[in-house]
């Protein structure tokens, strides 16, 4: 009977390779893949958020602080389950439509996935539910600790991220031996830590964090804005209209490292393999790093829009006044710094000394008697801002040529000759940092006019919820293009030059197709997290007002 | 009254920003920017213009209810328009362009591993099926002192068999050698020598030994790039003999004098 069960067992046939339907395998992927990762950085990004919130309401015995933090976490718990739901899907699919590979990497990372990650999640779930389950019980002298445990998930989180974060940068740049041994000879002897700190894991690490702050912040304006729109009393309007200003504030102000952290990993996968620098700026992914330069300028664009609107509400603006060499630095921001890292190129010091001199001296030169009557309005101040900004995205949006790939360069298609130090790094970076700059010369600005002014609070333009939600959509878009890029750079190989894709899907997508599915991986996400706010949040705002 | 002092500053700015525009686009013109970078300039000068209307725009009266649902359905909807259309009008590379690379750079990786080999028993198995069904129905149909007929096999496709430089000069395609190495006066950064007169320079030896081991060898002028590990070293795992072969015959054919391709210099 054994042997016949043996037998029988012997001629089962194989099921019949796994075609996603409509979307094909890679896309499928791609999809699952990308929610995940919205998720994920929802859950990670927000409890930061959510927990300096509560400190400082602790601190400064502030209520609204509180309800801030524990509103965004109740938004927290219910996506919590679309993150665990988009991972086991994610999971199943990459199974089905890639079994070689995903039996591979995880054999490779065998006890990161079926140990150490699962039980960073399990510890996760534990902490998160005990952090919102315990807030109103844990008030007053139990307030510290409280926080104490919401420092304590983050610090889960952001272990779990770095962790999970090892195979996925090992599949960008798997380790690199020693010189002259074979890469393939090296992975079979390699230990888990050698693959997991590869060249990208730390960059990658550093982006996502930084990103995933960003994005909660972000998604709290989301929260502000949709309440905001559906407050029937003034006390709610006034609530939420402060809920938002905070959750931009936190959002910009990571933002405002985000250039840099992406620039630290593009750096990174360039020294790890030259080959990827001109895939990645000068071919197949050009123009989607063009696509990049207009969602960053937008997105600066629109929250010094949003400082705009908030500034107008603010009672005795008119008298704030800046010294007119700050207004100078941010004129002459992109041309001195262009010429010095033109000069000085990063990582060389010299650069430095330019970036502090057009930090320090226009302040230095506001407080000289004499000088200092050299002043703008606040008004005017951001009106030169914008206007920098406007220039400072048409010098990052530059490309050398517009073309797909520099391969099919012509004289009618690419910048003459001597205007090519625009497509260059140095001029790159000077405008990042004009948008960094004025971005954070705004910020003082405003804190100057809250100080001296009356700050009238759920009295803003109308205008400035729909300029939350479109930092929010953005935002969201822009993780979603660079998750695509951060994907094919791996070009037609699962694990960069180590496992080749053998599959006909193994090919850089259009932009145009990759827009597609990126904005419908946007909205999809767009509707669960609204429906998320609504469904947990709506209720309690319609309580507390018929109270 | 508002209304008609917000349409009047919306007048102003568009005029003052089509003017902008078009003393950028004159400029551009007049120092040689191509057509294209005009129109980006111009795009540019009427996005300050609708920035600065925004700035002075009334503030919008709030939305509730119904509206405000309409009008959230309404940007997000023409935010997704935005970004797709943003996104579609700008150069689009041709995946056909490189699947075709792609086949050709993993044409014998994939002859060489589990699922090549079972493919290709697979496809001559099948081969052997059609020519046995062949051989069934000729003999069905014959009468005596026919013959078979002999079924011609393919002999495999690929670049111009048996001319060895010009599947070397493939290679450097596929390898994107020219990302980094300028030849026949395009391609490269300046991350690598330009390589016109390096048969002339190194032998098929040297030239496999540096293809093989970058370390082993130093283009004069070049040690910044040396230093930092720019060539990459991965060759050796990617390329098989046959490739690494037919792309030192290929080198070793330039020897261009005219071109001021650096020393090599051997490095310990």
């Amino acid at each position: 009977m054994v042997c016949g069960a043996a037998v029988a067992y012997a001629q089962v046939p194989d099921a019949p390779a796994v075609d996603f339907p409509y979307t094909g395998n890679r896309t499928a992927v791609w999809v699952v893949a990308q929610l995940h990762i919205l998720f994920g950085a929802f859950i990670l990004g927000a409890p930061i958020f959510a927990v300096v919130a509560e400190w400082l309401g602790h601190k400064n015995n502030d209520p609204k602080y509180d309800r801030l933090a524990k509103e965004v976490i109740k938004v927290t718990v219910i996506l919590y389950s679309m993150t665990a739901l988009t991972g086991g899907l994610f999971l199943f699919v990459l199974l089905g439509t890639y079994p070689d590979f995903s039996t591979w990497l995880i054999k490779h990372f065998f006890l990161v996935f079926a140990v150490i990650y699962p039980l960073l999640f399990i510890l996760e779930t534990v902490i998160l539910y005990t952090y919102f389950y315990s807030w109103d019980s844990m008030k007053g002298s139990l307030k510290g600790r409280h926080i104490a445990l919401g420092v304590l998930l983050n610090i889960v989180g952001t272990v779990t991220l770095f962790v999970i974060d090892g195979p996925t940068a090992f599949m960008n740049t798997p380790a690199k031996a020693a010189e002259g041994v074979s890469l393939v000879e090296f992975i079979q002897t390699a230990t888990l830590w050698d693959k997991m700190s590869n060249f990208s894991w730390m960059p990658l690490n550093l982006h996502r964090l930084v990103g995933n702050v960003t994005f909660g912040g972000f998604i709290a304006g989301l929260i502000a804005a949709y309440m905001y729109m559906g407050s029937k009393t003034d006390e709610e309007r006034s609530y939420y209209d402060w809920m938002g200003f905070v959750g931009n504030m936190i959002g910009v102000g990571a933002l405002l490292l985000l250039p840099f952290m992406g620039y630290l990993l593009a750096y990174e996968l360039c020294d790890y393999d030259a080959s990827i620098c001109p895939y990645m700026m000068a071919d197949q992914l050009s123009m989607f790093f063009e696509m990049q330069g207009a969602m960053v300028g937008l997105i600066f664009l629109a929250s010094n829009y949003y400082i705009w609107l908030s500034l107008k509400r603010i009672e005795g603006v008119e008298q704030i006044r800046m010294s007119g060499f700050v207004a100078l630095a941010v004129l002459l921001m992109p041309a001195i710094m262009g010429v010095a890292w033109k000069m000085f190129p990063p990582p060389e010091w010299q650069s430095l000394i330019f970036l502090a001199a057009m930090v320090l001296v226009p302040g230095i030169l506001g407080r000289v008697p004499g000088l200092r009557n050299f002043t703008v309005s606040a008004f005017t101040m951001i009106k030169i801002g914008f206007l920098m900004i406007v220039v400072a995205d048409a010098i990052w949006m530059t490309p050398h040529g517009f073309v797909a790939t520099q391969g099919l360069a012509t004289h009618d298609l690419e910048l003459p000759e001597w205007a090519t130090e625009l497509a260059l790094m140095p001029a790159k970076n000077a405008a990042a940092f004009t948008l960094v700059f004025l971005t954070i010369v705004n910020y003082i600005m405003y804190n100057r006019a809250i100080k001296r002014g009356t700050i009238i609070w759920g009295k803003i333009d109308f205008a400035s919820q729909f300029v939350l939600i479109f930092l929010a959509f953005s935002a969201i878009w822009t993780m979603g293009l660079m998750g695509t890029v951060r994907s094919l750079t791996r070009k037609y190989y699962h694990v960069y030059n180590l496992v080749p894709d053998f599959t006909p899907e193994a090919f850089t997508p259009t932009l145009a197709y990759s827009a597609w599915w990126i904005t419908g991986i946007t909205i999809v996400f767009y509707v669960v997290v609204s429906f998320a706010i609504l469904v947990t949040l709506k209720p309690a705002s319609s309580k507390a007002e018929a109270h | 009254m508002a209304n008609q002092s917000f349409t009047k500053s919306v007048l102003k700015k568009t005029t003052i920003g089509i003017i902008i525009g078009v003393i950028v686009v004159v400029g551009a013109q007049q120092t040689h920017f191509p057509p294209v970078f005009q129109v980006m300039f111009f795009i540019y000068a009427m996005l300050g213009a609708l920035v600065f209307i925004l700035l002075d725009a009334p503030a919008m009266k709030r939305l509730e209810g119904i509206k405000a649902v309409a009008a959230l359905l309404v940007f997000y909807v023409l935010l997704s328009g935005l970004y797709i259309a943003g996104a579609s009008i700008l150069p689009q590379y041709d995946p056909g362009v490189e699947a075709g690379k792609i086949e050709k750079v993993l044409k014998m990786r994939k002859a060489r591993s589990q699922q090549g080999k079972a493919e290709e028993l697979i496809a001559r198995a099948k081969a052997l099926n059609e020519r046995a069904k062949t051989i069934t129905q000729q003999l069905s149909s014959l009468g005596a002192g026919a013959q078979v007929e002999a079924v011609a096999t393919s002999s495999g496709g690929g670049a111009a068999s048996g001319d060895i430089v010009a599947l070397g000069k493939e290679q450097w395609e596929l390898q994107e050698c020219y990302n980094c190495h300028k030849l026949f006066g395009s391609g490269g950064k300046k991350r690598g020598p330009k390589m016109d007169n390096i048969g002339n320079l190194m032998t098929p030896e040297q030239l496999r030994e540096k293809i093989l081991f970058p370390k082993t060898w130093k283009a004069e002028g070049f040690d910044k790039q040396y230093k930092k590990g720019k060539m990459p070293d991965k060759y050796r795992d990617l390329m098989f003999d046959e490739e690494i072969d037919a792309l030192v015959a290929f080198l070793a054919t330039l020897r261009d004098t005219s071109v001021d391709t650096p020393k090599p210099i051997k490095m310990k």
